[in-house]
């Protein structure tokens, strides 16, 4: 578990490379186990969010009836061996947050009135765990984009409403994951840590002056103080020993990037490699994708059919049927990017567990019809993390649920201790 | 029986005085209240009467409370009127005892933490950066007693310190400049076609041409791109702006965007028009409001942070030149709103390409607003450089921060700041500490500069900085600045506070009387006005619901209307407190505020501008008075439709200060009825037909009930609106769509208090309200106290309450009077 097995790998690669042999990715076997690992008593819990911001034709997506007994639609026939894995929802969608293509800032954080005047978003889902589980991985959350642009487009944000960028180059997450960092940058950072560290022993030998004076109610508001103080300092030991620690190791190989927006499919497939990637290597439990069709232009479904227009375009289909029979094989095949990616978790075992059932995966939209900018309705497929799955939960589309409750049940999944998230009204039920 | 009997002696034995209500409480209340039947969940044969402890304290408080209104037991005449004076003397003592003697030892409540907009009120004002933004870096605050500052909610975390150390940090950086001179002052002047992005917009022509003498210039036609770019430099050419730029938010001048934060003068001569048919202009008959908005300018489709900046401007017929400052963030851009004009909705049926429909011109012609041009100068460059937040942190050690002598200076600045940023003395050995951790950060190498902001930000996160005390002795000065300043600016105390603090002299009642005075004239009591009704009205929320367009298609994207909405309220607030209003306009007044939309909206003669001011109303006005104005009306309804039992509940509580009790968790709310065919006060028989719901409904549904007269939006209505049964009325709407609603049955809204008094109307309650002003003098007593103090009137302020109103009450209970007697109590001031 040090440099030179990176050295190693990185030089065969470009020697590979240099030789003019293209390396095609193989599945991700041989993972060394990560260090910690062992130690911690529970068993990990992982969730995946990936929302195509102009969702899906919602007529070939949702099943008419509700329950086990459901039958698959066209857009998720290719879901059919793994059925039994994964929940389709219906009738959800986040109150007042609405304003087309500006909801899509609001998938994770439910913030309501996008396009209202002093408007602000708030906290994402992914922000929110990791704010409450703490560090419990190298990286906290790691967020990644296909065909997005960098300054504008994420699903995650901070608590004041700042995006926080997302990663769109698979080799830059691949080397974040698994080369030693820049010694400088290390150096940098562990500064910054000790400075806070500095600080937190000086309040807390302040605050211990303060408290020697008081009154016994103003003493247990200090008390609340100083443990703050205390469990931000471990906190800050434990971003320390990240820090410090050696990278892990994979004998997988460095990808090639995928840069062409054309091939939005083959990034999205790409990148959620990655994403298995990082679960398997322990790096993050919490992840999340945006797929900015908006920003797509005319595109490659598979094999042997390209798009006529852009994405955006396609959308407002107007009903034309050569525009949504495009749009009903692009759905269709995220469906076989996602079947592929549930078959890949569900082989892959963690101390005798399937991976699958330590990961949740939720594949959305913030959009619910993008040809009327509907943000109601939303199109929600859910997999594995041991949930009790092979339904089609229905609810009242005149009257949606808030997707938050679902929210809230996959916080809890994750150990997250909390009964309310953005605009829940309580955890689903039926999960 | 026996049994239960010594039981309660027991638990009685350890206050002598309450062996005496022994007997009484077994006679009266006993029977329902034991281990048996434990009506309302109470068992007074197990609770003990250890006032010292607060959960048994507070369970008996209530028991007082409800012996006392005769609410208990059920049946008045069943407790001699006798043995009931007596039982509640002898509780009144007893709680009062142990409430009292609590205080003495412990104070009214504990140390309470600023809350995130105090937090950053602070750092604004001790940094001298009034434009800080780190309130959104802090978790959201949670409210006790309805308001974001009581002390038992506000609790310390790891999340929360991490979120202080992190705003800290954020405003030091802000307040630290490191550039030799001020950002370069960028001037733009422009004319013709450049005031707007296109020729033309999404809206077409009905929102936005450019006309010459008055008529609308075809560019469509010419295609010319080179007569276009000459057009750009042509004074003689107008931008005439007719919808308001919210969607689609492009009415931006061509190409600006801001490279640095900070103030941009804006500068631009304009007029009101009308549009006629066949796009040409006449001049307007009343002005027409706009303001600027800035937004990054993330493409056409998706909005993210949208801010109106530069106040609300009253564009008059005859051109004139107008000057705002506005405030830009980096890579915002601005752009013109019309407020009060509608945007059309884009229709794009099927998904086709949008197109926009617009109403009929209104008679007369569309009004809207032409720009003849527009200066830009910014951003403006502070006072000094390095600026005055900069000079908070370093002196005069400049931009390089270069020290002569690097532990002289650091100690030296550490104290200068110290002294800047903190409420009171620290000292001399917590100095120290802050000292060494400075010399630390030194000793590992960190450069002058950084070690002194570690030192700086592990002051604003201490103890000592994040939290608030109670006075702790009568002659505890700093505290009571504090809490002053607190209460009144949000904030820390002024440099006149503080001095006072250090003279002792705040305490006096004539200085402390003209302080408070003081602050209510200040600017920073509008962050008072704000904060307390944002929480106490809940106006923070007066945008959450939208209009149901379905049934008042004729607010539709009114946000002119919810703003004016908004304004007046705070602005009737305020005067209540400024100009000393008695309490009884809590319910009653012969006034509004109001201004041209608003006048609409309250059915008063037509006046103009967007100003909000006095309105005399006419005698039989059902408006008037904080209960009747739009923005409570809204907020106590939903976007569809209006419930008596919500309304009537938010206004006993709210403004009346008598809560109802808690819903019983397993009744499910009344579902409207929006078909038209039932009114909500049959949906409501069903509800109060049963005895238990009745008996706490009839305390709250009948002032709501007299409310129905008023739509969601505090509209005056005869009627019910539905969308299946009654009246049809069909039309087009204010942004061109096509609505189709219906009159059903009337609006009923007589009803009977619980006392018997009776109502046929609004106005007929409001003078029954308004005939107890002591009641609505305490409630509004009450909400000051929470708010200034952290903590609720506890049972031994109750005496001290009363005798600040009995002092209140020959003037009429007048509002500022409460507010300033209240400040000199020893509830405010901590134990005598």
């Amino acid at each position: 578990m040090n440099a030179p097995h990176i050295a190693k790998s990185l030089s065969r690669r470009r020697f590979l490379q240099s030789a003019g042999v293209t390396l095609a990715l193989p599945l991700l076997e041989y993972m060394t186990p990560v260090f910690g690992r062992a130690a911690q008593a529970k068993a990990p819990r992982r969730l995946l969010i990936i929302s195509n911001n102009l969702g899906f034709l919602p007529k070939p997506f949702f099943p008419k009836t509700a329950g086990r007994d459901y039958e698959l639609t066209q857009t998720l026939t290719p879901l059919s061996n793994v059925r039994g894995e994964l929940s389709i929802f219906s009738g959800m969608s986040h109150p007042d947050v609405n304003g087309g293509h500006s909801a899509e800032n609001c998938f994770l954080t439910a913030a309501r009135g996008p396009t209202k005047s002093g408007f602000r978003n708030q906290i994402s889902l992914d922000q929110f765990a990791v704010e409450k589980l703490g560090q419990l991985t190298r990286f906290p959350t790691l967020n990644l984009g296909v065909n997005i642009d960098k300054a504008n487009r994420s699903l995650s944000w901070t608590r004041d409403g700042v995006l926080l960028p997302a990663e769109d180059s698979a080799p830059a997450l691949f080397r974040r994951m698994f080369v030693q960092g820049d010694p400088e940058a290390v150096k940098k950072q562990l500064n910054r840590l000790d400075e806070r560290g500095s600080i937190l022993d000086t309040l807390m030998d302040h605050t211990k002056k303060l408290s020697r004076d008081l009154g016994s109610d103003d003493r247990s508001r200090l008390d609340q103080y100083l443990t703050s103080v205390r469990e931000v300092e471990e906190r800050l030991l434990t971003a320390r020993e990240w820090e410090l620690k050696a990278k892990p190791v994979t004998s997988v190989p460095e990808p090639e990037d995928i840069r062409d927006k054309k091939l939005i499919f083959d990034k999205l497939d790409l990148m959620l490699r990655m994403a298995q990637l990082a679960f398997e290597s322990d790096s993050t439990r919490v992840i999340t994708l945006m797929v900015d069709a908006f920003a797509t232009p005319a595109f490659k479904i598979h094999d042997g059919e390209d798009t006529t227009e852009g994405y955006h375009g396609l959308s407002h289909h107007g009903q034309a049927p050569e525009k949504v029979k495009q749009l009903e094989h692009a759905d269709r095949e995220q469906m076989v990017i996602l079947g592929k990616l549930i078959q890949s978790l569900a082989s892959k075992r963690e101390d005798g567990a399937r991976l699958l059932d330590r990961t949740m995966v939720l594949f959305g939209s913030n959009m619910g019809d993008a040809n009327k900018h509907d943000n109601t309705n939303l199109p929600i497929i859910l997999a594995g993390g041991g949930l009790k799955h092979g339904q089609h939960h229905a609810f009242k589309t005149d009257n949606n649920a808030p997707l938050c409750n679902l929210f809230v049940t996959l916080l809890q999944q994750l150990g997250v201790e909390t009964n309310a998230f953005g605009s829940s009204t309580g955890a689903l039920a039926v999960l | 029986m026996f049994f239960k009997a010594s039981f309660l002696c027991l638990a009685f034995l350890a206050t002598p005085i309450l062996q005496a209500t022994s007997p009484l409480v077994e006679k009266h209340c006993v029977e329902c209240h034991d281990a048996d039947t434990k009506k309302g969940n109470l068992d007074l044969t197990a609770l003990s009467f250890d006032l010292k402890d607060s959960a048994n304290r507070e369970r008996w408080i209530r028991s007082h409370d409800r012996i006392e209104k005769s609410e208990m037991p059920p049946k008045a005449e069943d407790m001699p009127a006798a043995d009931r004076a007596t039982l509640v003397k002898m509780l009144d003592a007893a709680l009062y005892e142990a409430d009292h003697a609590e205080v003495l030892a412990h104070g009214r409540g504990p140390l309470r933490r600023l809350n995130r907009d105090e937090y950053e009120q602070n750092l604004r004002d001790i940094l001298h950066l009034p434009d800080l933004d780190i309130r959104d870096i802090l978790p959201e605050d949670r409210e006790g007693f309805r308001f974001n500052k009581t002390t038992s909610m506000l609790d310390m975390s790891r999340v929360q310190l991490t979120a202080y150390l992190d705003a800290a940090e954020a405003a030091l950086r802000a307040a630290m400049v490191s550039e030799k001179a001020p950002p370069e002052v960028i001037k733009k002047h422009i004319v013709g076609t450049d005031l707007f992005p296109g020729t033309g917009t999404f809206g077409n022509r009905e929102s936005m041409f450019f006309a010459r003498d008055n008529k609308f210039i075809d560019w469509d036609k010419k295609k010319d791109k080179e007569a276009v770019k000459a057009a750009a430099t042509d004074e003689t050419i107008e931008m005439a702006l007719f919808r308001s730029a919210s969607w689609p938010y492009l009415g931006t001048p061509k190409g600006f965007v801001a490279k640095r934060a900070g103030h941009y003068k804006l500068r631009f001569s304009a007029r009101a028009v009308l549009q006629q048919p066949g796009f040409t202009l006449t001049p307007a008959k009343q002005p027409v409001p706009m303001t600027f908005r800035t937004r990054k300018p993330a493409g056409v489709d998706i909005i993210n942070e949208v801010h109106a900046e530069g106040g609300v401007i009253d564009i008059q017929p005859e051109k004139q030149v107008y000057e705002t400052t506005i405030r830009m963030r980096e890579g915002e851009a601005f752009e013109y709103s019309l407020l009060g004009l509608p945007m059309p909705l884009a229709m794009n049926p099927n998904g086709s390409a949008p197109s926009y429909r617009y109403p009929p011109f209104p008679e007369g012609g569309q009004p809207g607003v032409a720009v003849q041009w527009l200066e830009i100068e910014g951003p403006l460059p502070p006072e000094s450089w390095p600026p005055p937040s900069h000079h908070v942190l370093f002196d005069e050690l400049g931009i390089d921060v270069k020290p002569a002598n690097v532990k002289e200076d650091a100690k030296r600045l550490l104290r200068r700041f110290v002294k800047l940023a903190a409420r009171e003395p620290v000292s001399e050995e917590d100095l120290k500490t802050f000292d060494a951790l400075i010399q630390q950060r030194l000793d590992k190498g960190a450069a002058f500069s950084e070690a002194m902001l570690a030192g700086y930000k592990a002051f604003l996160a201490s103890g000592d900085f994040i939290y608030l005390r109670e006075p702790d002795s009568a002659n505890d000065q700093f505290a009571v600045a504090s809490r002053l300043s607190h209460f009144l600016t949000n904030s820390r105390p002024d440099e006149r506070l503080l001095d006072l603090a250090e003279k002792k002299q705040l305490r006096d009642a004539k200085i402390l009387r003209e302080e408070a005075t003081r602050l209510i004239a200040s600017d920073g009591f509008e962050r008072f006005v704000k904060n307390f009704t944002d929480y106490w009205l809940n106006l923070r929320q007066i945008r959450r619901d939208d209009p149901d367009i379905r049934l008042f298609p004729e607010y539709r994207f009114d946000e002119y209307l919810v703003e004016s909405m908004e304004r007046e309220t705070r602005t009737f607030f305020t005067a209540m407190i400024r100009e000393n209003f008695p309490a009884s306009v809590l319910v009653k007044s012969d006034f509004v505020f109001a201004n041209d939309r608003l006048a609409k909206h309250y059915d008063l003669p037509p006046i103009t501008g967007s100003v909000v001011r006095k309105v005399s109303l006419p005698a039989d006005s059902p408006f008037g008075g904080l209960l009747t104005q739009g923005a409570i009306l809204k907020v106590s309804a939903n976007g569809t439709t209006t419930s008596p039992v919500v309304r009537g509940a938010w206004v006993m509580e709210r403004l009346i200060g008598k809560p109802p009790p808690a819903p019983p968790a397993s009744v499910p709310a009344v579902e409207p009825d929006i078909r038209g065919a039932k009114t909500i006060r049959d949906l409501l028989a069903l509800h109060t037909k049963e005895k238990s719901c009745a008996g706490c409904h009839a305390k709250f549904d009948p002032v709501g009930l007299a409310l129905e007269n008023f739509d969601i939006l505090g509209g005056w209505r005869t009627r019910y609106r539905g969308v299946e049964e009654g009246e049809r009325i069909t039309g087009i709407d204010r942004a061109g769509h096509d609505f189709s609603y219906t009159l059903a049955t009337n609006v009923d809204p007589r009803g009977k208090l619980i006392d018997g008094r009776e109502f046929k109307n609004v106005n007929d309650l409001k003078a029954i309200l308004a005939a107890d002003p002591r009641q609505l003098a305490r409630n509004l007593l009450h909400q000051f106290t929470v708010y200034a103090t952290g903590t609720p009137v506890r049972y031994s302020d109750r005496r001290e309450i009363e005798s600040l109103l009995d002092a209140c009450a020959k003037d009429g209970y007048r509002v500022r009077d409460l507010m300033l007697s209240l400040v000199q109590s020893s509830i405010f001031l901590g134990k005598p």
